[in-house]
């Protein structure tokens, strides 16, 4: 969407989108896999689903080389703020999904354990329900993803 | 002795050998040593009838063994039962299956389900499947049986826990069965609803959903509720109650079976006046007057600090005793000994009172060191009651002295101006006119009234001592105290209206009283006076705290003059009120059930309220807006919390030294009773005093009913409708003379107003009465001299 | 020379795979968001409130499915029924439904423990949202239409697939619907959710005759 003060001219309109369309296909999600939903993460990654037709086979096993932080799994308080440290250590511009109902709100476990939504860490672009979430589940939060990002500025 | 008068008879119940004392009942004895009967029509607190046969146990005989209902029979010696053998089991699952031949399987939308003594047993006794497969009975359901009640007669299982609690309690008897056989059915009498004050504990104790509670149906279901014990915040009885919540909700009270006050029941207005909690008029922002009358909401700091700015201007210029507090008697003792610690050492006044002007003297309240406890109604040979109509306004107190009568024989005199609740059970019953009580008391303590001494032989006496009516002055209360304490071997209970007012004036909220029920050494002045200065301008700030003196202090014209008189009037409340209407600051207060604190009944029994809501929007607890108003006024009380005020107030006032929040909490679940004066505090006589009497040819009388237009009552939807609007009860006699006749209207003129009310022509009343019930909706204040001058309006048609 | 030998036999089964791709004689990956993969069925996908076949709701508010729910992501509210107009049969109808979806964890407890079969799953799993509030779904999103039309979260999503919506899982019917004592027992699917139009008992002819 055009910045409603400072329109973009022509020229700049299409590098916003070219640069957008650009992050959209080459998204190098964080090896970070807390629980079970993990499994479902790496079955994405697998020949059966793919995830390198949308340019993201690699999950980068450095913060530094990653720009899409899945965060599959429960996530306890202790582990709250090594999540937070790997997002700060994420180069910008950086998404965030929050995959599965224990990530997103912590699901069925409301006890003093889990922070009850990952987003009282980091802040979230997609929620995925599911108890895991299928490989297409995820997907399509991937895709939503990337209509947020389509729609999006490049620079905030 | 021997051992089976001291420690009972020896039963034997599954093999296990018990002594209980002879004559309990073989459910009781079996339940008190770990072996649960299953049971649908006993209740501990109503007499047996053994109606559903569901407690067949067996026991042996020197004929053989024996099928009884363990409900009806007495233990007795070497007695030997079995409660689990093949021929219990086929009893229990034969008389399950016949419950539910006809009990329909509508659980899902019943609002028992979940907590049904039925549900519960069948799954544990019951046979698992049934053979009856034919069409249930049906009946119309739900039926409305009274404002409250509905009754879904294809539920019911004909147990008559509810018609024999009507019947033994509350002595209402206004459910019965009809009909025989297959079409039993409870029913009410033709066109005489169930209107009864406590038809709603027969919703708690009915063992299925046929009985369910117009103000609970379907709002929730038990898995979602959780549930809290705390105090009733209605009556001075501090009934145990549990607060049950879902989704932050406040949405029942039960009565929890506490020997010491409620025995489990509870008054329709104490079980049900919790709505108001939920209303969407709640307050939620500190509101400020603007120029133009209008109010707008500002932030708690802002409220704060024009409080302070105002109340300290006052201050400086006109002194503390410019200033005034009011209220107080509605929260917990931690907020009272906040307002009362605030107004004696930040405002610098002694104009305080927690009072209005409805109660007695403050010392014949606390200092009296033969106060009775409600328990010594149990063992009472005498019960006096001269003062309010107990069931009117203290309707647990009512249940207790009808319970000692009819089931302990105690003598009963009751003395007010007209019929009571307890006329049915009273051994003498005396009338008369108010404002010629002395002439009555001196006759009395004369010795002059012989029906009385009779009665009177029979001690100990308890009394129950209060203001019969508005417009007899509390020094006639006094009088009436002094001429029991005259008596050997008696206690008196002084009544007093407002659910903490005893707490709050152990902590000193009255003009007399210093926390820890010390005679202040300087009085500051009392309710009347403090309306009186602020309309002659000798008061000029008023802090109101959960008070709308505009309704309730009798002469509501005073009270009316007083506020408009003040120059700045903070309230602190929950909703807006007559009262609050007058104010320059709003504050939303925290109401019942979203604080926790301690409250001392009217028998000195300090016990816990907890918290289990969050309250509407910004609103706080009293004590917290006091210690911040008192910050800004510059002195910081200290407090963070009321657990604090709590350590404050136990080393303040000895009295409340065992009552602290972790005694109440796990040991002293029902309550810590603080001591009467002798030691730290003198114990105080009341002066006997009499009165002129008044000579005029009608007197007012002027009391309180159950539901009147308080503005909890009017704040709830279901209670309101239940207020019975504003009459004029004549005496058959007065009437004829005036040619006024039920539904005719007179008008009443007073000195302090007028009001024009359709007659009742009440028989009951002693003649030259005018009894007009105080606070109804569409009834002005009449106020509190006797005098009234009543004409009939319009012809009698 | 030895070398290369080993490494085309190593890359045969890549080569096959390569070229059963690109010829599309077999296709290994499932290309969603183009094709949706089958799902079984009995999956648990979002949930539906059905109606009976005269447009009447199922749900009577009993909460038992949220009391049921080990996540505690229902709320449900009960309320009388207008005896003149009327949501669902009898005294109680359910007036406020809400799922939050987040919480959910899709075990199927709620359609085990609903009394009246007004809860149901479909297979619809694909629905990301990008705050915490879409997800909640309240009884207009879940509740379907006098139709049987099942009302989608985002119906403009080109992602929404309408069809997994209106398949049913099929752990529906434990007892003979017409209240055949000797079909208890005898487990039955339904294909699809809402007006329980229910297809014969297997065998039911034989066994009836």
């Amino acid at each position: 969407m055009p910045h409603p003060t400072n329109p973009p001219g022509f020229l700049t309109a299409r590098i916003d989108k070219l640069a957008s369309w650009a992050r959209t296909r080459s998204m190098f999600p964080m090896t970070f896999g807390l629980a079970c939903c993990a499994i479902e993460m790496m079955a994405m990654g697998t020949a059966h689903y793919d995830s390198a037709r949308f340019g993201m086979e690699v999950f980068r096993a450095s913060p530094r080389q990653a720009d899409l932080m899945i965060v599959a799994g429960r996530v306890s308080q202790k582990m709250a703020p090594v999540l937070r440290q790997v997002y700060d250590q994420m180069p910008e511009p950086k998404w965030v999904v929050s995959m599965g109902a224990c990530a997103s709100t912590g699901g069925m476990f409301n006890n003093y354990a889990l922070v009850q939504g990952v987003d009282q860490v980091v802040p979230v672009d997609i929620y995925v329900p599911g108890c895991p979430p299928g490989p297409t589940s995820l997907m399509h939060g991937i895709l939503t993803l990337h209509d947020k990002i389509m729609s999006g500025e490049i620079a905030s | 002795m021997t051992a089976r008068e001291t420690e009972g008879v020896l039963v034997t119940i599954d093999g296990k050998e018990v002594r209980a004392p002879e004559g309990e009942l073989l459910i009781k004895t079996a339940e008190d040593n770990g072996t649960y009967i299953p049971r649908f029509c006993w209740h501990p607190r109503l007499k047996e009838v053994g109606m559903c046969r569901m407690c067949l146990v067996d026991i042996e005989t020197p004929g053989g063994s024996m099928m009884v209902t363990a409900c009806t029979n007495p233990i007795s010696d070497g007695m030997v039962v079995d409660t689990k053998n093949d021929r219990v089991k086929k009893a229990q699952e034969a008389i399950l299956e016949y419950l539910l031949i006809n009990h329909p399987l509508d659980c899902p939308v019943c609002d028992r389900g979940g907590e049904c003594p039925l549900q519960d047993q069948t799954m544990s006794y019951g046979p698992g499947e049934t053979r009856f497969v034919e069409e249930k009975r049906h009946f119309e359901k739900p039926i409305p049986i009274s404002d409250l009640v509905l009754l879904d007669r294809e539920r019911c299982i004909l147990c008559a826990r509810c018609t024999r609690f009507a019947d033994e309690v509350p002595g209402d008897p206004l459910i019965e069965f009809k009909e025989r056989g297959y079409g039993t059915q409870i029913s009410i009498f033709p066109n005489q609803p169930f209107s009864s004050y406590f038809s709603g504990n027969t919703v708690q104790i009915c063992p299925v959903g046929a009985l369910t509670a117009t103000p609970y149906r379907f709002r929730a279901r038990p898995w979602d509720l959780k549930a809290v014990e705390s105090t009733c915040p209605h009556c001075t009885a501090g009934d145990r109650i549990s607060i049950e919540a879902s989704q932050n909700q406040v949405l029942r009270f039960l009565g929890v079976d506490v020997d010491a006050t409620n025995r489990g029941w509870l008054s329709d207005k104490c079980r049900f006046g919790f709505e108001y909690l939920n209303s969407e008029d709640r307050l939620t922002n500190p509101l400020a007057r603007q120029e133009g009358g209008t109010y707008e909401e500002v932030s708690w700091g802002e409220a704060t600090s024009i409080i302070a700015q105002r109340f300290g201007a006052i201050r400086e210029a006109h002194g503390g005793d410019a200033l005034a507090v009011l209220g107080g008697a509605h929260g917990t003792n931690e907020d009272a000994y906040a307002l009362s610690v605030f107004a004696r050492d930040v405002l610098g006044t002694k104009n305080i009172d927690c009072r209005m002007d409805d109660a007695l003297g403050t010392r014949l309240l606390t200092g009296i060191d033969r106060r009775a406890r409600i328990s010594d109604v149990d063992t009472a040979g005498t019960i006096i009651v001269w003062g309010p109509d107990l069931k009117e306004e203290h309707p647990t107190l009512y249940l207790r002295v009808r319970h000692a009568v009819q089931e302990l024989g105690a003598n009963l005199i009751v003395i007010h101006p007209r019929a009571t609740g307890l006329d049915d059970r009273a051994d003498l019953k005396i009338t008369y006119r108010p404002g010629s009580g002395s002439d009555l008391l001196t006759q009395l303590r004369g010795g002059d009234r012989d029906d009385v001494n009779a009665l009177l032989e029979a001690s100990p006496v308890v009394a129950f001592v209060g203001r019969t009516g508005y417009t007899e002055g509390p020094t006639m209360a006094e009088a009436v105290a002094s001429w029991i304490l005259e008596l050997e071997d008696s206690r008196v209970l002084p009544l007093a209206r407002r659910a903490n007012v005893f707490g709050a004036l152990d902590m000193g909220v009255a003009p007399d009283l210093e926390p820890g029920r010390i005679a202040a050494t300087e009085t500051g002045r009392d309710t009347r006076q403090i309306l009186g200065g602020l309309a002659s301008g000798d008061i000029r700030g008023l802090l109101l705290v959960g008070a709308d003196p505009v309704r309730d202090v009798p002469d509501g014209s005073l009270a009316t003059s007083g506020l408009s008189g003040a120059e700045f009037v903070v309230a602190i409340d929950m909703f807006h009120n007559d009262s609050t209407a007058h104010a320059d600051v709003i504050l939303p207060a925290l109401g019942f059930s979203e604080k926790e604190g301690t409250v001392t009944n009217i028998e000195g029994r300090v016990q816990k309220v907890n918290r289990i809501a969050p309250g509407s929007g910004q609103s706080r607890s009293d004590w917290s807006i006091i210690a911040d108003i008192a910050t800004a006024l510059g002195s910081d009380l200290g407090w963070t919390s009321e657990q604090e005020i709590n350590d404050a107030m136990m080393a303040r006032v000895p009295a409340y030294a065992e009552a602290s929040w972790d005694a109440l909490d796990w040991e002293e679940r029902d309550g810590v009773v603080v001591p009467a004066p002798g030691a730290d505090v003198p114990v105080y006589r009341p002066e006997m005093t009499t009165q002129p009497t008044v000579g005029a040819e009608l007197v007012l009388h002027s009391a309180r009913k159950l539901y009147d237009d308080g503005v909890m009552m009017r704040k709830g939807p279901s209670l309101h409708r239940l207020a019975p609007g504003g009459f004029a009860h004549l005496h058959p006699d007065d009437a004829r003379r005036l040619g006024a006749r039920t539904g005719s209207a007179v008008r009443l003129v007073t000195k302090r107003g007028e009001a024009e009310l359709p007659v009742q022509v009440d028989p009951s009343l002693h003649r030259g009465v005018v009894y007009v019930p105080f606070n109804q909706p569409g009834v002005g204040p009449l106020g509190d001299d006797p005098v009234v001058r009543v004409t009939a309006v319009g012809e009698p048609d | 020379m030895g070398v290369l030998t080993e490494l085309l036999k190593g890359l045969r089964a890549t080569g096959s795979v390569l070229i059963e791709t690109v010829t599309g004689k077999e296709m290994l990956t499932t290309r969603y968001p183009k094709e949706m993969r089958e799902k079984p069925q009995r999956f648990h996908g979002r949930h539906v409130l059905n109606r009976y076949p005269d447009g009447m709701e199922k749900c009577i508010g009993c909460e038992l499915c949220a009391g049921a729910c080990p996540a505690r992501c229902i709320y449900v509210r009960g309320k009388d029924n207008d005896p003149e107009n009327p949501n669902s049969p009898g005294e109680r109808f359910g007036f406020v439904y809400e799922i939050n979806m987040l919480r959910c964890i899709f075990c199927g407890l709620c359609v085990e423990a609903c009394p009246t079969e007004a809860i149901t799953m479909t297979q619809l799993f694909e629905f990301s949202t990008t705050n915490r509030g879409d997800a909640i779904y309240t009884r207009e999103e879940l509740l379907m239409d006098t139709d049987g039309n099942v009302p989608h979260m985002f119906p403009d999503d080109p992602l929404a697939d309408m069809k997994e919506l209106l398949t049913a899982d099929g752990w529906l019917k434990a007892t003979a619907p017409a209240g055949n004592a000797s079909y208890e027992g005898v487990q039955t699917w339904q294909g699809t959710p809402g007006p329980a139009s229910w297809d014969p008992e297997p065998d039911q002819e034989t066994r009836d005759s």
